[in-house]
């Protein structure tokens, strides 16, 4: 439990930065993918359609933006955040977001006095469809069964120091249910559009191992 | 909501070698023809061309293959070795022969 992202992650991390090629390198390659894509389209294996939505799903749908907005939603219109408080499954689905299996989705809000923290203790339960892929220490042994027995630990490592006073809420995610933490909205962002306000939140604050802050 | 938008956990979720590079939860592709790349092979295995698990296979064999010079600095990268593989099945299921 060193490392909390997974860019950090040995053979993950030299994969992840950005490749060193030369444009000419850069240029056969792409001619090769091309000739294959226009064989393939000539075979009618592939449809060049049904390609770029393939590439806007996988780009789009693995990372937590979209639950970002469902908070930054709820920071913003107060109506909308009771809505996401009492069925956060139809809250979010209002926002066109959804594909969950019949899997409920329950929204719990950091307040002051309450800190909410999310893992699944049998697994690797997660909501998918507002946070995308699970980070690796999600699904480790050490998170899970730590984040139970001294949650306070867990979130010092991840830099998040809680005072005394504070009563920590630890929630198991099953097969049924998935949680979602609406953290506390930063001060002094008032003057912040809902869709800044969305650029601060990632998804370490959705699971509720980390607070917002203002960048 | 309309249609079902889902990644497959299948694809999204290997680990190991083959993991997709990923930062914050999201997919890196360094250039357009990462992204077509790892678009024409989903969409074969979507379509019953190959299966997931022999793309898999053929990505690790081609990982393995380019970090035998050093596993730290690997003879071509993640979606070169991922291209390989995609030429190397198509090669073997006979897709792209006339």
């Amino acid at each position: 439990m060193s490392e909390h992202d997974d860019s950090h992650h040995g053979a993950a991390a030299s994969r992840a930065r950005r490749s060193d090629r030369s444009d000419e390198h850069n240029r056969d390659l792409t001619e090769r993918v091309a000739r294959i894509e226009s064989l393939l389209i000539q075979k009618g294996l592939v449809d060049k359609a049904a390609l770029d939505k393939l590439v806007d799903i996988y780009e789009h749908d693995l990372g937590p933006m979209n639950g970002a907005k469902v908070i930054a939603r709820a920071w913003v219109d107060p109506a909308y955040k009771r809505r996401l408080l009492e069925n956060a499954t139809a809250a979010i689905a209002e926002l066109g977001f959804g594909g969950l299996q019949g899997e409920h989705m329950v929204v719990v809000e950091n307040t002051p006095r309450v800190h909410n923290v999310v893992v699944c203790t049998l697994c690797s339960c997660y909501p998918w469809p507002v946070l995308g892929l699970p980070p690796t220490w999600y699904k480790d042994a050490a998170y899970r069964s730590r984040v139970v027995i001294d949650p306070r630990s867990i979130l010092a490592e991840f830099g998040t120091t809680l005072e005394e006073d504070v009563e920590v809420r630890v929630w198991d995610s099953s097969a049924e249910i998935r949680y979602l933490v609406l953290p506390q909205r930063p001060e002094n962002t008032e003057h912040l559009s809902e869709e800044q306000l969305a650029k601060l939140i990632d998804r370490e604050s959705m699971i509720g191992v980390r607070k917002v802050r203002r960048s | 909501m309309s249609e079902p938008r889902r990644a497959s956990p299948v694809i999204a979720e290997m680990t190991g070698a083959c993991a997709l590079p990923r930062q914050s939860g999201e997919l890196v592709f360094d250039a357009d023809w990462e992204r077509r790349a790892f678009a024409i092979a989903v969409s074969l295995a979507e379509a019953g061309h190959f299966s997931w698990p022999e793309f898999q296979q053929q990505l690790i064999e081609s990982l393995c293959e380019a970090e035998q010079r050093t596993p730290q600095n690997p003879s071509r990268d993640y979606y070169e070795s991922w291209l390989v593989s995609l030429e190397a099945l198509l090669r073997r299921k006979r897709l792209t022969v006339d």
